[in-house]
């Protein structure tokens, strides 16, 4: 609760959380807001905004913008939520392995983790999306493959310092089971950074999602912002608004994201918000 | 024109000059020396040369360096390029060319009849896939004198003069090609060849660069000082360039269909779709026979009929193309008027699947599959679209699989696949372009045969009849009843015989005149 | 750390590397030969007619006709001699190929990498000076729109302004080869043309440079030598320049090394949109058309750099340890 009250009076990260619950309502009401199917060609093509019905134009086939972008929303939201959670399981799992474990476990994993951060990100996503060939699991699976290394230092880096705890220790002499040790009294105590992290993650998965999309490589069968983008790339000069309202959407949601994680990560480390407002 | 026997027979110098003359009268123009010619290449070709490598960005930047015996006009009647005659005997099994003389090659060489010889007995024999077949029928090749060569075919092959253009057959130099590893030859990112254009510099990712041959053989020409070939991998930025006057052509695909209308309304440029009259380029949609319920000629009928092609033309090829009819596009010889699709036609699309047994469940779906998209650009991606929508309406889910040229083309050549999509050329005859995506036996697990799987006995011995018969009546009346027996089968569901638009900036003159388009020489084009 | 011991660091920290280096090699090949489809297939499905032979020749040609352990093997030996191989494809040498395309794509990140930091440090420099105020917000939320926004439609955005409305900026190329310019009018041509493509690299960035030194600024000011200089009545500007700034770059100089590396991935989408023929284009082409050659190359060339610019700033972190600023 105190957590909760720090994080509102934190202007910019309530601006996010309620700009993503709009994009959330946004994504469930999809099929109540634009009933059928996005991909339908409902009109004339490249009608501009506010023409033939169409609040926000239409595409190339005069499919309807507006409902490409709120149907595209449960697509971004969904790659940025499972492929975070993807990747906080792996980088959880690695990086508490390293902390709690140490020495040549430790060392094992640290070399992992640097030969994923040694391949450009990027590159490896679109290699391993090319080669299993794009689809929305292998979308998910690349972002999380590329976004995991991260939370498995800094968790690694929070179970090294929590490991030689009193109340660890404690927990040891006990004769409690490491695996017990590790998720009842190690995680909880970690669990401030994942959540920001978890945040900031979800938040470039949208922006790399909508990366592989506009270079093709997207599931062909979802209607994703980067999608929209793509397609209207190369008729911005005739269309505009086929690039620029999708790009509004991820712009909006990303920023909600980053401020929910500058809240939380402000409000979970009141040493930080003290000096930040000094 | 018609392509007849007498035509065939004197194939006349004077022909190529009448025209290009006659075109520049027509548009009061006088031909003017000097300038260098600004065009688009896209995408960038792995290799220069034609022949090792067969991409359409090749094929069109290594015309102007290599050329072929022949040229076609738009009718396809044959042309001289570097035969200036040639005549074939009655029975249709002797073939003898008659060279121009006084031809170099780029580095100096006189080209002869040997040159000719080696690429085609040795050259496109080894690395012409295509033609391998052609190419083997021929018993004997032989050189009278150094400007004559003579060919002998075990049988008759009226299509042979069609092989001759220079994207199908490029004269290649013996002196640089012979003995050596033809696709690992230096040459093949620097060719030589006899064209009006020599190559300069090729900086990889950004543009090409050819000159003025001075040793060319036709006097005065070529007009240009040189092409600049500018490698441009945005579609909206190929589209800026040749609407600022950045450059003075495009070609192909370059330019999205939709950008179209747009640039036919622009003051500076041209817009045409002739120049592809050669190719004939027909696009469908393909389903796997082996594949339930595609085995069913109803199923197929079916999903041929829930397709609105006049649709498809306006509005995701923006006009640039033509309804097709059949198997056979309307621009090439032997097409039959007669033999045409079923129309559009939902309703009838969903009793003929009612009557395969193919019956809607509650939510109105009969069946699923998965369509493969080519990785070939835009359209291919909104045809996969507009595929999966119209399918929906009879009742079938569509899935559609993004995939890469390589994941596709290993896929369709191993008959992995449900439905995909692809553009085969014609080349002017259905015996060298139709013929090998329906006969069984080219059913292989290689790319561009017949991968669906497609057999009729009655149509494989039609297309035999035509392709060996040299009487013209007889080929004919074979292609027109394999007309008539594609249309009921629908071995694959034909869509748009496609018409791919050459932008001109107005300064430029010539640039499309013959069945080729831009394939061509270029050697009487010219900016005033 | 004391300068003797530094020979033995490095030496462990370039062993390392290599070892790192050689398992990414690895990794892509077998990553690569993974894939459906080999280049044959694709040069077949290019040029629109294909039969056994043709397939066969090919891929005789490309190599692939070997074992896949056998190519392995013949691709590390290379590489270990420090031979990239031949792409076959393009009928040319892959180390050519890079390098014919490495000045592009180092001149573009280098522009992008100049105008995020300076720009970036700048800002983040003003916001932590002015916390607070409306200027550290105003800093701060334009820090934040950048981070958010897709870099490939910062691109389109910036080609719609500059090039098609206000036709200010060339959008597209890296040159005009049709000016024949050389010496300091092709330096002014590629210039002009850079304008774009760095500064749509660059913002991204910027907006990471400026809330790390806004982050790291503020931390710095909080720890005692800086109170003390405060204490010993050093004016406020020359405290934040000579201590805060000085001691808040290196957290920055770190990150930045990680980055150098990733600005490759960045620069394939800005390479696209603007027809930068740099190596990230190169790769993300290769990659389409299977020419693995190539792909592995890139991918090569750009671990060394991540695995150098890592030891540069390690080395860099081991040479000039903060604490020793403090006394």
């Amino acid at each position: 609760m105190e957590l909760l009250r720090r994080f509102a009076r934190h202007p910019g990260a309530v601006v996010g959380a309620v700009t993503l619950l709009l994009v959330l309502a946004v994504a469930l009401l999809a099929p109540v807001l634009f009933p059928g199917s996005p991909w339908d060609m409902a009109g004339a093509p490249f009608s501009p905004p506010g023409e033939d019905g169409m609040l926000l134009g239409s595409d190339s086939l005069g499919r309807d913008v507006a409902a490409g972008i709120a149907y595209g929303a449960r697509v971004s939201l969904l790659v940025g939520a499972v492929s975070t959670a993807v990747s906080i399981l792996i980088g959880v799992a690695l990086g508490a392995l390293a902390g709690y474990l140490g020495g040549v476990v430790d060392d094992a994993v640290m070399r992992f983790t640097e030969f994923f951060q040694t391949i450009p990100s990027f590159v490896l996503a679109i290699l391993l999306v090319a080669i299993f060939t794009p689809s929305i699991t292998s979308i998910v699976a690349a972002i999380a493959i590329v976004s995991w290394p991260p939370v498995a230092r800094v968790v690694r880096a929070e179970f090294l310092s929590l490991r030689n705890r009193e109340f660890v220790q404690a927990a040891e002499v006990l004769g409690k089971r490491p695996i017990a040790i590790v998720l009842t009294d190690i995680l909880p105590n970690a669990l401030s950074p994942i959540i920001v992290l978890a945040s900031l993650n979800t938040a470039s998965a949208i922006l790399l999602e909508s990366s592989l999309s506009f270079l093709g490589l997207g599931d062909p069968n979802l209607m994703s912002w980067g999608f929209l983008i793509g397609s209207g790339r190369s008729v911005i000069r005739l269309a505009w608004w086929m690039s620029v309202f999708p790009g509004i959407a991820i712009f909006v949601t990303v920023l909600a994201l980053n401020l929910i994680g500058e809240g939380l990560s402000d409000a979970m480390n009141p040493r930080l918000r003290k000096r930040g407002a000094r | 024109m018609k392509l007849t026997r007498r035509n065939l027979l004197a194939g006349a110098g004077s022909a190529p000059l009448l025209m290009s003359a006659s075109v520049a009268l027509a548009q009061g123009v006088q031909p003017k020396r000097g300038g260098v010619l600004n065009v688009i290449l896209n995408p960038e070709p792995p290799v220069l040369q034609i022949g090792v490598n067969n991409q359409t960005p090749t094929l069109i930047c290594g015309t102007k360096i290599t050329q072929g015996l022949l040229k076609f006009s738009p009718t396809l009647d044959p042309l001289p390029e570097l035969a200036k005659s040639w005549t074939v005997s009655p029975d249709g099994l002797e073939y003898v060319f008659r060279l121009q003389e006084n031809v170099k090659w780029h580095d100096g060489r006189p080209f002869t009849a040997d040159d000719v010889i080696y690429s085609v007995m040795t050259f496109n024999r080894e690395i012409a896939p295509r033609l391998r077949g052609v190419l083997s029928g021929v018993a004997e090749a032989t050189a009278p004198d150094p400007h004559t060569v003579r060919f002998v075919l075990k049988q008759a092959f009226q299509p042979f003069l069609l092989c001759f253009d220079a994207t199908a057959l490029p004269i290649v130099p013996k002196h640089v090609y012979d003995g050596s590893d033809i696709r690992a030859n230096p040459a093949n990112a620097r060719p030589i060849g006899t064209g009006p254009f020599k190559f300069v510099e090729w900086q990889r990712g950004n543009f090409v660069r050819m000159e003025r041959f001075e040793g060319y053989w036709k006097p005065g020409q070529p007009y240009l000082d040189g092409i600049l070939w500018r490698v441009i991998p945005d579609g909206q930025s190929r589209r800026l360039a040749i609407q600022s006057g950045q450059v003075h052509m495009t070609t192909a695909t370059d330019i999205e269909p939709f950008d179209i209308p747009a640039l036919r309304q622009a003051p500076n440029l041209n817009v045409t779709t002739k120049g592809w009259e050669y190719f004939s380029p027909l696009f469908w949609f393909e389903v796997n026979h082996r594949v339930k319920p595609f085995d069913d000629k109803r199923v197929r009928q079916a999903m041929s009929m829930a397709l609105d092609r006049n649709f498809i033309v306006n509005r995701l090829w923006f006009g640039l193309g033509k309804a097709a009819t059949g198997p056979v596009a309307s621009t090439t010889r032997f097409y039959d008027a007669n033999a045409k699709l079923p129309p559009f036609d939902v309703n009838k699309a969903k009793a003929l699947l009612d009557e395969a047994g193919l019956r809607a469940n509650a939510q109105g779906v009969r069946g699923s599959f998965k369509y493969v998209i080519p990785p070939y650009g835009e359209i291919w991606n909104r045809m996969g679209e507009y595929f999966r929508q119209a399918m929906r309406q009879i009742g079938f889910e569509v899935t559609l699989e993004s995939t890469d040229a390589g994941t596709w083309g290993s896929r369709i050549a191993n008959w992995d696949y449900e439905a995909t999509s692809n553009v085969l050329y014609q080349f002017g005859d259905p015996t060298l372009g139709v013929e090998r995506s329906y006969v069984s036996s080219n059913i292989q697990k290689i790319l561009f045969t017949n991968t669906a799987g497609y057999s009729n006995p009655r149509v494989d011995e039609l297309f035999a009849k035509a392709r060996t018969s040299s009487a013209e009546a007889d080929r004919r009346a074979a292609f027109s009843e394999v007309q008539k027996i594609l249309v009921e089968d629908v071995p694959l569901l034909w869509v748009v015989e496609v018409n791919y638009p050459t932008v001109t900036d107005k300064r430029l003159h010539n640039a499309v005149q013959l069945g080729t388009g831009d394939h061509a020489s270029y050697d009487d084009v010219f900016l005033a | 750390m004391e300068l003797s011991r530094l020979p033995g660091f490095l030496l462990r920290r370039v062993l390392k590397s290599v070892a790192v280096i050689l398992a990414i090699v690895v990794c892509n090949f077998l990553l690569i030969h993974a894939a459906p489809g080999d280049p044959a297939t694709v040069m077949a499905g290019q040029s629109g007619a294909a039969d056994p032979q043709y397939m066969e020749q090919l891929r005789r040609q490309f190599g692939l006709d070997q074992p896949l352990t056998t190519q392995l093997w013949i691709y590390l030996k290379g590489v270990l001699q420090l031979d990239l191989g031949f792409s076959h494809r393009q009928q040319a040498g892959v180390a050519g190929l890079i390098m014919d395309r490495l000045p592009a794509t180092l001149l573009l990140t280098g522009a992008a990498f100049l105008i995020a930091i300076s720009g970036g440090v700048a800002m983040g420099a003003l916001a932590a000076r002015r916390v607070g105020t409306w200027a550290d917000s105003v800093i701060t939320v334009i820090a934040l729109a950048f981070y958010a926004t897709p870099l490939f439609w910062v691109g389109l955005m910036l080609v719609l302004l500059f090039s098609v409305y206000l036709e200010w900026l060339p959008s597209f190329g890296m040159s005009d080869p049709s000016l024949n310019a050389t010496g300091l009018a092709l330096a002014w041509d590629v210039a002009q043309h850079l304008v774009l493509p760095a500064v749509t690299l660059g913002l991204f960035y910027l907006a990471v440079y400026a809330r790390l030194t806004r982050a790291t600024m503020l931390e710095v000011a909080d720890q005692d030598f800086v109170k003390t200089a405060r204490a010993k009545g050093v004016p406020e500007g020359r405290v934040l320049r000579a201590h805060v700034l000085r001691n808040a770059l290196l957290p920055v100089i770190t990150f930045a090394g990680i980055q150098a590396g990733q600005l490759v991935g960045g620069s394939i989408l800005v390479e696209t949109v603007f027809a930068w023929p740099g190596i990230g284009r190169l790769a993300f082409e290769a990659l389409l058309a299977r020419d693995y050659q190539v792909l592995m190359g890139v991918f090569f060339i750009t671990s060394v750099m991540v695995v150098l610019f890592n030891l540069l700033t390690d080395l860099l972190y081991a040479l000039i340890d903060p604490r020793v600023e403090v006394a």
